[in-house]
C-alpha cells in the first residue's frame, strides 16, 4: 500500500533522511524506532506530504505522491498525527473530530454523526462539549489520534501517541490501537516507549542518523547487535508479552 | 430561533425604526450603523471566520465607490453596473491579496494590506485622467432606482438594511457550513487542517476574496449615499482599522459581532460629533483615541467580543440552572 | 552621469537616517519578536517635539536632541510597562490590534492637540548649502545623517562591548534558553523596547528639518522601517545597515526615475517585494519563522 522508494531529504547542510525505503502493506502495524534527531519525523513529513524528497519516491497504492500536498494525501487515505498535538483550542472536542469526518462527508449532519461515533470509539464522550485546549495531554493525545480517524484512513501514521501519558492512559491508547487494526486500518507508529512498541508492532524500522539501520520483527530488532549499540542499550531485556 | 434572537431583535428593531422616528439625523445615524455593521460583517470573513487579520480592507471599500462613482459620472452608466463592476475587480484585488496570506503570517500580512491599501491611495490620488486625482469624485444624484438616488433617508435604511441581513446571512452559513467548519480549522491551526485534508490555502484564498467583493459592494453603496469619493479617506488605513474594530469589540468570528460593534461605535461617533461639532473642529479626534484605548483593552480582556463575551456569560447561567 | 555623485550620496545620507530607525526597529523586533504598528507614531512624536521646541523656545533641533534622548527612553519604559508587557506571549491578533490601537490613539492625540496642519521645522541649517563632489545638500541632512551615524555606532559598541549588550544578544537569539540561564527577559525586553523607542524618537527630531510635520508622518516610515528590517534580517543589526542603504538607495533612484510623486507607491511594493520573494532577508536569517516561512 504505501512504498517509500529510497526518499531522501535534507535541510541546507543536514541530510535529515537519507535513502530510507520501507513498505507498509493494507493492514499491517509497523513501528519506527530511534534515537532523537534520527530522522523519524522528518519521514513522516515526507510521507504526508509536508515536505517534497529531494530524492526519491513515495507510492501510495503504486501512485507517486511525493510532491503531493498534504491534503490530497489526507483525501487518498493517509492521514497523520503530530509530535506535539495540534489541537484547534477554542473548538469542541466534538467539533474537533467533526472537521476530520467533513473531509469523506459532505453534510454537516452526517459529519457530526460520525464524529459522535468516533468520539465514542475513543472513549472521549465525556468530554465532547468541552474545549479542545481544557484538556490535559493525555486526553490531547486521544483527540489527536480521534480527528485523524475521522476521516477513516486506510494508512494512519501515529507520532509518538504515548509520549507523556500515564499507565491506565497507556494501556487504553494501546487497546484503540489494537482495535484499529482489528478494523483493518493499517498503522505506522513511531515510538520510544519500548514496551508498548514490542507489543503492538509487527515489523521494526530502526532508524538512525537518518538511515535505516535495520527492520525485522520486535524479536530480531531487540538482539540486533547496531540498534543495541545505538538506541536501545544493553540493558534492555525484550519480556515476554 | 433562538439563536437568532440577537439577530432578530437588531434587525426587527432597525426595520421598525423609520416607522417610528422621522428625525433626519437620527435615521441617518441608523443607515451608518447599519453600513459600517455590514462592512465590519464583511471583513469579519476574512479577519473572524477565515483568521486572515486584514488593515487594508479599505482597497476593496474604496474600489467599490469608486467604480461607482466613475461608471456613473464617466460612463453615465447605472451604479448597479459600478457595483457590479466594482465587486470583480475588488475580487481580483482580493485573490492578490489571498495570495499574499499563503505566504505571510499575523502581523507581515497585516502590514502587507496596508501597503497595498495605500498604492491604491497613491495610484487614485494621483492618476487624474482616470480618477480626477486627489480632488475625488462626486457622484451625482438622480433620483430613481437604478441609478441609486434615493432623496429618502427611509429608503437608504431598507436598503442598507437589505445589504446588512445578506452578509449576516453569510456569515451564518459560514458558521454553520462544512466549508465554515473546515477554515474553522484553518484558522485554529493551519498544518492540522491540512493534514487532515482540508485545503487550507485555497479556502483562504476564496474567503479573503469574497470579503473583497462584499466590502466592495458596501463601499458602492456608502459612495451612492455619502455622495462623494475622497481618496484621502476611502482607501485610508483608519477605515480599514475601523472595519476591524466592529468586528473586534463586537466579537470577531460571530455574525453579530460586527452589528453590535458598529452599533456602539458608530453611536459614540455620531454622537461625539454632534456634541463636538460647535467647539473646536479637531476634538472630534477624540473619539478615535477613545477607539484606540478601546482596541487596546478589549482585545486583551475580552477576545471574543461583547457577543462573545455574552454568550459565554448565557451559557453558564443556563448551566448553572440546569444543575 | 553627472547624478551619480548626487544620487550616491543622498542613498548614504538618506541611509543613515533609515538606519538608525531600522537598527532601533531591529532591536525591538529581533528581541520581542513583537510587530509594534506604532513604531511610526514615536518618530512622529519627535518631529513634533522639535517643531513645539523650535517654534516656541527657537531651540535648533540638534540642541533639543539632549532631551530628546531621555524623554523616549522614558517613553518607551512607560509604553512597554503599560502595553508591550502584556503582548509579547500573547496571539498575532493581540499583538496586532494593541499596537495598532497605540498607533491610533497616539495620531490622534496629536490630531487633537496640534490639528492635522502640515508643519515645518526650518531651522537656519536648512538654508546652508553644503557641497560635496560637486552635488548640492542641505546642511540639515548632512547634520542628520552625522548623528544618526553617531548614535547608530553608539548603539552598535553597547551591543557588543557591554554585558547588557550581551545579554540582549543572548535573548534574541533564544528567548527561552536566555530564562533559563538566569536572564530576567522581561528586563531585557523593556530595555530594548525603551532604546529602540528613543532610536526613533531621536530619528524624528533629525528628520523634522527635512519632511513636514503631521499627525499621520509616521506611517510612511513605519512600513519603511519594516522593509529595512526584513531585509538585512530580523534582530541583525549590521543587516539593518545594509538593508537601509538599499532602501534609501531604491528610493533615491526611483525618485529620480519616476519623480517623487510616485516614491511611496515604489517602498509600498519593494515592501511587498521583499516580504514575498526574500522573508529571510538577503543574508537568509533566522527569524525567518517569525513570518510564517
Amino acid at each position: 500500500m504505501l512504498e517509500l522508494d529510497a526518499v531522501t531529504k535534507r535541510f541546507g547542510g543536514l541530510t535529515a533522511v537519507r535513502e530510507v525505503s520501507l513498505r507498509a502493506g493494507p493492514g499491517e502495524i509497523v513501528g519506527i524506532i530511534g534515537p532523537n534527531g534520527a530522522g523519524k519525523t522528518t519521514l513522516f513529513n515526507v510521507i504526508s506530504g509536508f515536505f517534497a524528497p529531494d530524492e526519491g519516491r513515495v507510492l501510495l497504492d503504486g501512485r507517486d505522491v511525493s510532491r503531493m500536498p498534504a491534503h490530497e494525501i489526507c483525501a487518498l487515505g493517509l492521514c497523520r498525527t503530530f509530535q506535539i498535538v495540534k489541537p484547534f483550542g477554542n473548538l469542541s472536542v466534538e467539533d474537533n473530530v467533526m472537521i476530520g469526518a467533513l473531509t469523506r462527508l459532505t453534510s454537516v449532519s452526517a459529519a457530526r454523526e460520525e464524529a459522535r461515533r468516533v468520539v465514542a470509539l475513543c472513549r472521549l464522550e465525556p468530554f465532547a462539549a468541552s474545549a479542545a485546549r481544557s484538556l490535559p495531554i493525555g486526553l490531547r493525545k486521544r483527540l489527536e489520534v480521534a480527528r485523524a480517524l475521522a476521516t477513516r484512513p486506510r494508512l494512519l501514521l501515529l507520532d509518538e501517541v504515548m509520549a507523556g501519558l500515564n499507565a491506565t492512559e497507556l494501556g487504553e491508547m494501546i487497546t484503540l490501537i489494537r482495535s484499529l487494526h482489528g478494523e483493518g486500518v493499517g498503522l505506522i507508529i513511531i515510538e520510544h516507549i519500548m514496551a508498548a512498541m514490542m507489543r503492538l508492532a509487527q515489523r521494526i524500522v530502526v532508524l538512525h542518523h537518518g538511515e535505516k539501520i535495520a527492520e525485522g520483527t520486535p524479536e530480531s530488532i531487540a538482539s540486533d547487535r547496531r540498534v543495541v549499540d545505538a538506541y536501545l542499550g544493553e540493558e534492555f531485556v525484550l519480556a515476554d508479552a | 430561533m433562538r439563536r437568532h434572537a440577537l439577530a432578530v431583535g437588531f434587525f426587527g428593531a432597525a426595520a421598525l425604526t423609520p416607522l417610528v422616528i422621522h428625525d433626519g439625523f437620527f435615521l441617518d445615524s441608523l443607515v451608518l450603523i447599519l453600513m459600517w455593521g455590514a462592512v465590519s460583517g464583511a471583513w469579519n470573513v476574512a479577519g473572524g471566520y477565515a483568521g486572515q487579520v486584514s488593515l487594508g480592507h479599505s482597497a476593496f471599500f474604496g474600489i467599490g465607490a469608486y467604480s461607482a462613482a466613475l461608471m456613473a459620472t464617466r460612463l453615465h452608466a447605472s451604479p448597479w453596473l459600478g457595483m457590479l463592476a466594482g465587486a470583480v475587480v475588488a475580487t481580483a484585488a482580493g485573490l492578490v491579496i489571498g495570495y499574499l496570506s499563503n505566504r505571510l503570517k499575523g502581523p507581515y500580512f497585516a502590514l502587507a494590506t496596508i501597503a497595498f491599501s495605500q498604492v491604491l491611495l497613491i495610484v487614485a490620488s494621483r492618476w487624474r485622467a482616470f480618477t480626477a486625482g486627489s480632488e475625488g469624485v462626486p457622484v451625482p444624484f438622480r433620483p430613481g432606482f437604478w441609478t441609486l438616488g434615493f432623496a429618502s433617508k427611509v429608503s437608504w435604511v431598507y436598503l442598507v438594511l437589505c445589504l446588512a441581513l445578506a452578509i449576516y446571512l453569510v456569515q451564518v452559513y459560514l458558521e454553520r457550513s462544512r466549508i465554515g467548519y473546515q477554515l474553522a480549522g484553518v484558522r485554529e491551526d493551519e498544518d492540522a487542517a491540512q493534514a487532515l485534508g482540508i485545503p487550507s490555502r485555497r479556502l483562504k484564498v476564496r474567503a479573503i476574496a469574497a470579503s473583497a467583493a462584499l466590502t466592495s459592494v458596501c463601499g458602492t453603496l456608502w459612495a451612492q449615499y455619502v455622495g462623494f469619493v475622497d481618496p484621502f479617506y476611502v482607501f485610508s488605513v483608519d477605515l480599514s482599522v475601523r472595519f476591524a474594530l466592529n468586528a473586534i469589540i463586537g466579537g470577531v468570528g460571530t455574525a453579530m459581532g460586527p452589528f453590535v460593534g458598529s452599533l456602539l461605535i458608530t453611536s459614540l461617533e455620531t454622537t461625539l460629533r454632534a456634541v463636538f461639532s460647535d467647539i473646536r473642529g479637531g476634538l472630534v479626534g477624540i473619539y478615535l483615541i477613545i477607539y484606540g484605548c478601546l482596541l487596546i483593552v478589549v482585545v486583551r480582556l475580552i477576545p471574543q467580543g461583547l457577543v462573545g463575551w455574552f454568550g459565554q456569560r448565557i451559557r453558564a447561567a443556563r448551566r448553572y440552572a440546569r444543575a | 552621469m553627472t547624478a551619480l555623485p548626487q544620487l550616491l550620496i543622498s542613498t548614504v545620507l538618506l541611509g543613515g537616517i533609515y538606519a538608525l530607525i531600522a537598527v532601533g526597529l531591529t532591536l525591538i523586533f529581533g528581541i520581542m519578536r513583537v510587530v509594534n504598528f506604532a513604531h511610526g507614531e514615536f518618530l512622529m512624536l519627535g518631529m513634533y517635539l522639535a517643531f513645539w521646541s523650535f517654534t516656541w523656545w527657537g531651540v535648533d533641533p540638534y540642541f533639543i536632541l539632549v532631551v530628546a534622548v531621555p524623554l523616549f527612553f522614558a517613553i518607551g519604559l512607560g509604553v512597554y510597562a503599560l502595553v508591550m508587557r502584556g503582548v509579547i506571549h500573547a496571539s498575532h491578533n493581540v499583538q496586532i490590534f494593541t499596537t495598532v490601537g497605540l498607533s491610533t490613539a497616539l495620531q490622534n492625540v496629536a490630531l487633537v492637540l496640534w490639528t492635522g496642519d502640515f508643519r515645518f521645522v526650518r531651522p537656519w541649517e536648512s538654508s546652508v548649502v553644503v557641497r560635496i563632489l560637486g552635488a548640492a545638500f542641505n546642511l540639515s541632512q548632512v547634520i542628520a545623517f552625522a548623528v544618526a551615524l553617531l548614535f547608530t555606532l553608539a548603539l552598535f559598541a553597547f551591543m557588543k562591548w557591554t554585558h547588557a549588550g550581551r545579554v540582549m544578544r543572548a535573548t534574541a537569539q533564544d528567548g527561552e534558553a536566555a530564562t533559563l540561564m538566569g536572564i530576567n527577559t522581561d528586563r531585557v525586553y523593556r530595555l530594548a523596547f525603551a532604546i529602540g523607542i528613543a532610536c526613533v524618537g531621536v530619528a524624528g527630531v533629525l528628520v523634522s528639518p527635512l519632511y513636514s510635520v503631521y499627525p499621520t508622518a509616521g506611517l510612511q516610515f513605519v512600513l519603511l522601517a519594516y522593509v529595512v528590517v526584513v531585509l538585512g534580517g530580523l534582530g541583525d543589526m549590521v543587516g539593518a545597515l545594509l538593508g537601509a542603504l538599499i532602501v534609501a538607495g531604491v528610493e533615491v533612484i526611483g525618485s529620480y526615475v519616476f519623480g517623487s510623486a510616485w516614491k511611496e507607491v515604489i517602498y509600498f511594493v519593494l515592501f511587498i517585494a521583499v516580504l514575498v520573494f526574500r522573508p529571510a532577508g538577503l543574508f537568509g536569517q533566522r527569524g525567518a519563522e517569525a513570518l510564517g516561512v
